[in-house]
């Protein structure tokens, strides 16, 4: 098959394997140099490029699907060929060309792969029996929403960022919802015990219920539909629903069958480059170093170097580091940054009845970490005095309160 | 609305009041225009008595035990007790600690009950600690308690000898009379004799800082310079005097240069005052606590009134020996032999006296002998010895010297009764049973002030709740006593009249009290009574008191007292001498004005002056805790650093009762020492050590009600608009953290919005608790105090109308409030800063200040301040 290549003309081919946001985000930076290559988007899901980050909004009736778009009525969507519903059945790095599984064979001069990830789902017997459901698609969002009861016991494994959001999304929905979190306090990777605290408070003002500490052991069914779960701690829940949120695992197996070095994810460098030459990979399937990507921030930073590369711009490479996390989970801000080893000394606040905790760490003078739960302002300025190591003495006794406060305070201490 | 006039419950000076009425509510008070005392000035204590009169804090009903009773119960009780003991160990187990803060009628009737009812003459008064050295001096001068002097005396002298007195702060509306009559006379002198520069120095032509206690050989050397420079007015002292010779005698030995050494003065500044009171003919020498409150202090006040004999200067218009009263009616109690050394209308105990009062009063149990004077009536309660304490209107566990021994006192009586306005005293706490006394607005009858007018104080409103007139209460247990038919009394105006009569009862001007002429007054009459001076005899007199040379001895003649002046002690091994006073805006011990916001903004939280030397060697800085002690006890109190205190002496105020702080009350430290003729405690002097007290954290807390505070290592609390405000300091070793936890527990916090911050590591705790728009409390703390937020700001958060979020509140800052620094006036509520900014910004003198911010235009109390911040500032700038 010749089209990609009859199409081609003398421009280089691109071709970018994902069309999730991590490829949105490469062609938004592209912006009006998609005319000058010639680029395909080859995306399994039938909806491409759309925010996946809203997908709970659609999941309670917050959002429509037409509120994700990415790209719409875009100059990139035009200059881009995308192929929806196209799954990649195999990449050879020799030759420049892969098939789809319709039997397509495409050339490419550069190669992206943004495959995102998928869900880690746990081993449980009955895993496949109806009620078991997944969470990661606008498609997965519209089949929950066929299967709203109002007050159907649904359960959510994980507490994490997509567990919660995912948990909302049901309760909003109308489920009777319960988070099911292994570890003793929710986004354990984000915040600290009392930060998390507070957020539980405010999602269980929405109506949701927690088991921490606790996993699933086993599910109970009717043979055909699931029925309930029996946690670890021998406690029976009954159960309708049930989503899976206990991380997410890179799609990285297209790459490692072609050959491309990889480990959880597909390993690259600093300029997105893969362990072959003119082939990159970003996003959730990426790899540096020992880290992988969840968040929005990073991947659109990737795709900011990432396009540069492409066009031959200088640019500064990607530096992995720990990224603010900023998002907003049932209408509750939350903002975490820096090193979240607690070792240092603490200024917390607590606002208790306005769902307002922060928690800043200081070593040395200098502020190491931020989480604010409830109320992210001022977040910027923490993560920009993380990353500048500022010595932030002159103001302590402002500091968690933001940056007016904490100028006010030393325009005061001055005066005296 | 009504108004109606009625006279000033604070100083001395006894200021006519108009108040006016609306709704049985005072809502404004002004100065009473046609008053003699005052003529329509008032200070900032009188114009602010409406916000003293609020429900709160005040005793409702009467409380036995914690329980509450009504009056008929209450009022056996009292009987049956006094019956029992005296059934049991005799009338001199029963005593009366009365107060020169009842009215004349109140006064009267448990004077009268005790010594011609019970048996025994153990009534004596809050006034033993103010003015008894006084009263024993004009006793032994004149044969009788007369005060020789009136206002008028002030202003129309050419020279005005203030020793022992800050009148600038401590009497402001004579004050003000002093220093308008200084403006308009260019010839008038004002000496001021005082180891501190007070705020009445602003007028001062000399200041004469002496050494604490000294004041006996500067006038012991002035008699002597008189002497020696033929100074004397031999034909006065050959007609009306006796016993010169022996005064001149001692005098001898107190050459200028002893008398220069003694009292630390420079000879050339002695030198300038005995010349000065040599030459001028109209002198008055005007003292007060700075006399009295001595061991010596009876000898004091002869010595210089033996001044005033010698040269003759006095009985005659601008001249004469003044001591000026602390209290509203402390001249009032002497009249009717409030001291347990009188017995009525200035009768003692010689045998005619208590025959001519046994028949006045158809007395069937005459007390024939003096009392106990205050210290030794606390003493022998605490020995076991008075059995049944009845104290009105008073608050001796704060006001008498060695507070630990009068807490003994207390608690080892079989019954104290406290008949007061308030409910939360130290001494209340302490009383078996608690009485409802009426208040100033409620209460009804007469008063006397230090110019010897007598005074209507009279019923603005109903009283509050049980509450009712001290001479109603006891004239009620009399009855219960079987007194009834001597103490059928139904209006103080028949109280009155009886004490008038008794008055004039076998005088025929023998006596110098005498005010028959009013003994026939209806109620009517007595109501509308205007003010007036004593004597009023009802046939008139030949001769006037003293002046014209009628003096009250046996041989009719004045005489000199002849008496060693003494230092109040010899003991140089103690590092500090500690000397005592009020301050401007406060009374007492704050029962009254500790109610008013604005007053506690002079001087919000409890200090101690140190001079900048003695704090330096002590490593003590402006507003560090600082822990005064001797072997008696131990205050502690934020430094105050007072350039104007010499070297060695350190200054507290006595206004601090447990109510208001942890360890300000300054009695603590004070020797039960008193003087010997007098009684009257040494409350001006002890000697002390003082070192920094170790803290572990400070803080401030801000409630609508008083808070129960845990043990702290410092607190003094302040009231604000809305509630109270609490600066404390941890002891060392509490940990900031515990405290923290633990004076939350002490606030309610359920169904409040609390809002927190911690940085544990710099001791910085936080909280503050929302109820809807409005803050119930906040509390910060913090290791270093410069790190709380500013107390102004504190202080307005309560009242805001829209707070900040709590966030913000948090964060101690708030855009809109600007620190004004302590209030300097008072009237106009003008701060410290504020009046500095104006200066910097070209404001040169008072009047400029004056028009600028209104400061020191309305008072007047703080003109000397602003004078000081003048000067003060002016230097900074040209600096």
């Amino acid at each position: 098959m010749q089209i990609a290549a009859d199409h081609c003309g003398n421009r280089q081919r691109l071709v970018i394997v994902g069309a999730g946001m991590a490829a949105a985000y490469l062609l938004q930076e592209l912006g009006g140099a998609c005319a000058d290559l010639d680029i395909t988007v080859i995306g399994e899901e039938s909806d491409t490029c759309y925010n996946r980050v809203l997908l709970s909004n659609v999941l309670a009736g917050e959002r429509t699907e037409a509120d994700l778009r990415m790209l719409e009525a875009s100059a990139e969507r035009e200059l881009v060929n995308f192929l929806p519903g196209t799954r990649v059945d195999s990449v050879d790095l020799e030759r420049r060309s892969l098939v789809t599984d319709r039997g397509q064979v495409l050339h490419w001069d550069r190669l992206v792969f943004a495959t995102g990830a998928s869900v880690a789902r746990p081993c449980l017997p009955n895993g496949n029996v109806r009620g078991v459901e997944q969470f990661r698609t606008l498609a997965d969002a519209s089949h929950l929403r066929r299967l709203a009861a109002e007050g159907d016991p649904a359960i959510v494994v994980g507490g994490g960022l997509l567990g919660l959001e995912a948990a909302h999304g049901l309760n909003t929905l109308g489920f009777s919802t319960t988070v099911v979190h292994r570890q003793s306090w929710l986004m354990n990777r984000q915040l600290d015990d009392q930060g998390a605290s507070q957020l539980q408070i405010d999602l269980q003002r929405n109506g949701i219920r927690f088991r921490l500490g606790e996993s699933v052991a086993a599910l109970e069914t009717d043979g055909e539909m699931l029925t309930g779960v029996e946690l670890q701690g021998g406690e029976t829940l009954p159960c309708k629903l049930l989503l899976f949120a206990t991380g997410i695992k890179p799609n990285a197996d297209l790459a490692g069958a072609a050959g491309l070095a990889v480990d959880r994810g597909i390993l690259i460098d600093g300029r997105m480059r893969t362990s072959t030459q003119g082939v990159y990979a970003l996003g959730e399937c990426s790899q540096i170093g020992r880290e992988c990507f969840g968040l929005v921030a990073p991947i659109r930073e990737q795709a900011r170097v990432l396009a540069r590369e492409l066009l031959g711009t200088a640019v500064a490479p990607f530096s992995p580091g720990r990224w603010p996390t900023q998002l907003k989970i049932s209408g509750i801000e939350i903002f975490s940054a820096g090193d979240l080893d607690l070792g240092g000394e603490h200024l917390v606040l607590r606002d208790e009845s306005a769902g307002v905790y922060r928690r800043l760490v200081l070593r040395e003078g200098r502020l190491v970490s931020a989480i604010l739960v409830g109320d992210k302002r001022g977040g910027g300025w923490y993560s920009e005095l993380i990353s500048s190591g500022t010595d932030i003495s002159g103001f302590r006794s402002g500091l968690v309160f933001g940056r007016e406060v904490s100028e006010a305070l030393q325009q005061s201490a001055r005066a005296a | 609305m009504s108004s109606c006039q009625t006279t000033c419950p604070y100083c001395g000076v006894g200021c006519g009041v108009t108040a006016e009425v609306k709704d049985n509510k005072v809502i404004a008070i002004s100065g009473d225009a046609s008053h003699p005392a005052n003529a329509g000035k008032l200070c900032v204590k009188g114009s602010t008595l409406a916000q003293t009169l609020g429900p709160e804090g005040r005793l409702r009903t009467p409380v036995h035990k914690g329980a509450r009773i009504d009056w008929d119960e209450a009022l056996q009780l009292v009987a049956t007790r006094i019956a029992d003991v005296r059934a049991k160990y005799g009338p001199e187990a029963i005593a009366f600690y009365l107060s020169g803060q009842l009215l004349t009628e109140d006064y009267y009737v448990a004077n009268k009950l005790m010594k011609g009812f019970l048996g025994s003459a153990n009534v004596d008064t809050n006034s033993r600690l103010c003015m008894s050295s006084a009263v024993a001096g004009y006793q032994r001068a004149f044969g009788a308690d007369y005060v020789p002097c009136t206002y008028a005396d002030l202003e129309t002298c050419d020279l005005l000898v203030l020793v022992g007195s800050n009148a600038a702060w401590t009497h402001p509306v004579l004050y003000q009379r002093i220093a308008e009559s200084r403006r308009a006379n260019p010839h008038k002198r004002i000496v001021v004799i005082d180891p501190r520069r007070t705020a009445s120095c602003d007028i001062a032509d000399l200041h004469l800082q002496i050494a604490p206690g000294s004041d006996g050989f500067l006038f012991a050397g002035l008699l002597h310079y008189l002497d020696q420079n033929k100074l004397l007015d031999a034909a006065y002292v050959e007609a009306h005097t006796e016993g010169l010779e022996e005064a001149l005698a001692i005098a001898a030995s107190h050459t200028p240069a002893r008398v220069a050494t003694r009292t630390g003065l420079a000879p050339e500044q002695l030198a300038q005052f005995y010349q000065l009171f040599g030459a001028t003919e109209k002198t008055v020498t005007f003292y007060s606590q700075g006399i009295n409150q001595s061991s010596t202090g009876t000898d004091k006040c002869n010595a210089i009134i033996n001044c005033h004999l010698v040269t003759g200067r006095l009985g005659t218009p601008g001249m004469g020996p003044f001591s000026i009263t602390g209290q509203p009616n402390a001249m009032g109690g002497r009249e009717v032999g409030g001291l347990a050394n009188q017995l009525a209308a200035h009768m003692d105990f010689r045998a005619e006296h208590v025959e001519l009062v046994e028949q006045f009063w158809q007395a069937p149990a005459m007390a024939r002998a003096p009392g106990l004077k205050a210290v030794d009536m606390f003493q022998a309660a605490a020995e076991g010895k008075i059995r049944f304490l009845w104290i009105m209107a008073t608050n001796p566990a704060v006001s008498l010297p060695d507070s630990a021994m009068v807490r003994r006192a207390l608690s080892r009586c079989d019954f104290v009764v406290v008949s007061d306005c308030v409910s939360d005293t130290d001494t209340a706490a302490c009383a078996d049973l608690l009485l409802p006394a009426q208040g100033w607005s409620e209460k009804d009858g007469t008063v006397t002030n230090s110019e010897r007018c007598i005074s209507r104080q009279r019923k603005l409103v109903d009283p509050l709740a049980e509450a009712k007139p001290d001479w109603w209460i006891v004239t009620e247990v009399a009855r219960r006593l079987g007194f009834g038919r001597a103490f059928d009394y139904q209006h103080p105006g028949q109280i009155f009249t009886e004490h008038a009569r008794l008055s004039g009862h076998g005088n025929d001007g023998s006596r110098d009290f005498d005010i028959s002429a009013l003994g026939d007054l209806d109620t009517q009459a007595y109501d509308q009574m205007l003010p007036g001076y004593w004597p009023r005899p009802k046939t008139p007199l030949t001769d006037a008191p003293i002046a014209d040379g009628h003096f009250f001895t046996p041989s009719g003649r004045a005489r000199f007292i002849a008496a060693q002046p003494a230092m109040p002690d010899q003991d140089a091994s103690a590092q500090l001498k500690l000397n005592t006073g009020r301050l401007r805006d406060q009374w007492h011990s704050m029962t009254r004005t500790g109610r008013v916001a604005k007053l506690m903004r002079h001087r919000d939280f409890f200090s101690i002056s140190l001079n900048g030397r003695d704090a330096h060697e002590r490593q003590l800085c402006e507003g560090d805790l600082v822990e005064v002690c001797n072997e008696l006890g131990r205050i502690r109190g934020l430094v105050r650093l007072e350039g104007d205190l010499p070297p060695g002496q350190v200054f507290s105020p006595i206004h601090w009762s447990g109510q208001f702080s942890g360890s300000g009350c300054v009695s603590d430290l004070m020797a039960a020492t008193t003087d010997p003729v007098s009684g009257q405690p040494q409350s001006k002097f002890a000697r002390v050590s003082a070192k920094p007290a170790p803290t572990s954290c400070w803080g401030l807390l801000l409630t609508r009600e008083p808070p129960d505070l845990p043990a702290l290592g410092y607190w003094s609390r302040v009231v604000v608009a809305g509630g109270y405000l609490t600066l404390f300091a941890g002891e060392i070793f509490t940990p900031p953290r515990e405290l923290y936890k633990t004076l939350l527990q002490s606030v309610q916090r359920d169904g409040l919005r609390c809002s927190s911050y911690q940085d544990e590591t710099q001791d910085d705790f936080r909280e503050v608790a929302l109820d809807g728009g409005e803050v119930r409390h906040a509390l910060f703390l913090h290791r270093n105090r410069g790190r709380l937020p500013a107390t102004d700001w504190m202080a307005g958060l309560l009242t805001a109308d829209r707070p900040a979020g709590s966030v913000a509140l948090l964060a101690g800052l708030d855009a809109g409030v600007a620190d004004k620094g302590r209030l300097i006036c008072t009237c106009l509520e003008i701060g410290e800063r504020q009046i500095e900014q104006a200066i910097v910004a070209g404001a040169c003198d008072v009047d400029a200040l004056g028009q600028q911010l209104g400061c020191g235009t309305e008072c007047g109390s703080c003109v000397p301040e602003l004078r000081r911040l003048l000067l003060a500032t002016g230097k900074k700038k040209v600096a």
